[in-house]
């Protein structure tokens, strides 16, 4: 029931040998490149320094701004002829991070994809829908070829359209779909506005939801609205993107490819391990990456690293569900505030729809958080009285969760900006100090 | 049994107009209103108008949050002490409620006052029972 047997379920002592081997070949790799060409020049650093993956704490960390200053070609490995693609992030903060392939790399990646999509219970029998947008975001193409490896019919419908998405499902019986969370909110509204209901009018069984961190409270909704499966993706452009580490069927964790990358967790302000299984920053090392190897690159997503073996068989370990960004972390009236823990508030109150908005505002001197919440359409039945209470007790358990009494705003259904990529859900507008 | 159109509405420009503009589409004609506001932006709009279901449903379609809530519509004198003399005969009926408004009297047609309570089904019965006369629901919504 793998998509690997022999790699998924490798013993651990086998399984270090192979990342050991494979780390070696990527320094060997990375050396040629002009970053790490010179800077493991000057320190000394090659292949020959690695004897065990607990070797791996001589090299120094890989961060974003080392990729911002070395844009565009500063971490190519491999010659450009031997370059066949490049993805990109925005780079609406700066110079876009771009991460180039090889034709070894493109392949990797669509296998790494294939077993993820196979680990959650996709085969090559669905109708695979992606509703993701191709081009620069890695969800796109990443996708498409994992799916056309596992050999899914795929769907490749590309982002928003809702109505078409709609249609697509129902014209060829889509039993799989791709998207993210935020995104299956609205496209549910849209089922509701065309008189339709998912869990009747499709043939859908399974959704994968990343590329945005959500709850486990957000998860269920999309399973109860869609009735299917909802499996979590987690991947980041600068580990290819999708495909780094997924949910099986049991739901219980994402397995990383501990074949293809090199796990650890920091704690972000000492830089030292943190005990096992503890909370704190995902660094990772490519292992089977050409042309662009990283190394020990600090991905600011914070996450844990879940003790026990999975009953699916795997030995890769898992990751907790992303619970945040080490730097989307915000401060309000002294207490450290991450949106996930606003959002698992308010997903478990049944009145409230599915988007929200954290403003972040400097109101007659003060710090102050306002949350715009949604409130369902059919709960709403004109009585001024109940709302008011639903905007207390709002209030009351978001200041229990983290401490800082919100204020809490009551908006119209669909009135909170939806965005096509990923939701934008903390705005801050706070008057910087002694900037 | 007679309804009053219930929307929730955000306290920002454009949004009551929101609401008149699709009544406006449909020629449904507003008989009277009242409009809440609370200290958190946002308040709610009822209306009495002369198709009050097509006017939930339309505003629905349009995505709003609109409710059909229902009401009490009791008739009144047009006059100074006209609606004093009716809260007095409510007061002794022993009703209480959560909100109110008025219409006047045109032409022939009598004043009135909408009262929107908790349990309307009890309401009704107190205020009959105190002898006053509940608007017919074609009187309230207008011949149109």
């Amino acid at each position: 029931m793998y998509w690997e047997n022999e790699l998924e379920t490798l013993n651990r002592t086998d399984l270090e040998k192979l990342q050991v081997q494979r780390l070696k070949n990527t320094i060997g790799l990375a050396i040629n490149s002009p970053y790490y060409g010179s800077l493991y020049q000057k320190m000394g650093l090659s292949a020959d320094s690695i004897k065990s993956v607990a070797d791996l704490q001589k090299l120094p960390f890989t961060t974003k701004q080392d990729l911002r200053d070395n844009f565009p070609y500063g971490f190519l490995g491999l010659p450009q002829k031997e370059i066949i693609r490049l993805h990109s992030t925005s780079g609406t903060t700066g110079n876009p991070t771009v991460i180039f392939h090889s034709r070894h790399d493109i392949d990797s990646w669509a296998n790494l994809m294939a077993r993820s999509l196979f680990c959650a219970g996709v085969r090559d029998t669905d109708v695979f829908q992606n509703i993701c947008g191709y081009g620069l975001f890695t969800g796109g193409l990443g996708f498409q070829y994992g799916i056309e490896r596992l050999g899914c019919l795929s769907i490749p419908a590309g982002a928003g359209n809702s109505p078409r998405q709609i249609k697509l499902m129902q014209d060829y019986g889509t039993t799989v779909a791709h998207a993210i969370p935020s995104y299956l909110n609205r496209l549910f509204e849209v089922f509701q506005e065309e008189g339709l209901d998912p869990r009747k009018d499709t043939k859908l069984h399974t959704f994968v939801i990343g590329a945005e961190p959500h709850t486990e409270e957000q998860r269920q909704r999309i399973e109860e609205m869609f009735g299917v499966k909802a499996y979590n993706s987690f991947g980041l452009t600068e580990m290819n993107g999708p495909g780094v580490a997924f949910e099986c069927t049991y739901q219980n964790g994402l397995h990383i490819w501990e074949d293809a990358y090199l796990v650890e967790i920091i704690n972000p302000d000492t830089l030292a391990p943190v005990a096992e299984g503890e909370v704190g920053e995902l660094v990772m090392t490519t292992l089977d990456r050409q042309a662009m190897p990283l190394i020990r690159y600090r991905t600011r997503d914070l996450t844990r690293i879940l003790p026990g073996r999975c009953a699916c068989g795997r030995t890769h370990v898992r990751l907790d569900r992303i619970t945040g960004r080490s730097d989307d972390m915000f401060i309000v009236k002294g207490c450290n505030i991450f949106p996930m823990q606003i959002e698992g508030v308010l997903m478990k109150i049944p009145e409230v729809g599915a988007d929200y908005l954290i403003t972040l505002d400097t109101i007659n001197g003060a710090d102050e958080m306002i949350i715009e919440v949604e409130v369902k359409k059919d709960w709403f039945n004109g009585d001024i009285t109940r709302l008011d209470k639903l905007s207390r007790m709002i209030t009351g358990q978001i200041r229990d969760e983290v401490l800082v009494k919100p204020i809490v705003k009551l908006v119209e259904p669909g009135s909170l900006p939806k965005s096509e990529g990923k939701a934008v859900r903390v705005k801050e507008l706070r008057i910087a100090l002694n900037s | 049994m007679a309804y009053q159109v219930s929307i929730f509405l955000e306290n920002k420009i454009g949004h009551l107009e929101r609401v008149t503009a699709v009544l406006k589409a449909a020629q449904i004609n507003i008989r009277t209103m009242n409009l809440n506001h609370t200290a958190n932006g946002w308040g709610i709009l009822n209306l009495v108008v002369s198709d009050p279901k097509m006017a939930h449903q339309l505003l629905i379609e349009k995505g709003l949050s609109a409710a059909l809530r229902e009401i009490v519509v009791i008739e009144m004198m047009d006059q100074p002490g006209g609606l004093d003399d009716l809260l007095k005969e409510i007061v002794n009926a022993g009703v209480n409620f959560t909100n109110a408004y008025g219409r006047s009297g045109y032409g022939n047609e009598n004043a009135y006052f909408v009262i929107d309570t908790e349990d309307v089904t009890d309401a009704r019965q107190k205020l009959l029972h105190a002898g006053l006369s509940i608007m017919p629901d074609e009187l309230i919504y207008g011949t149109h």
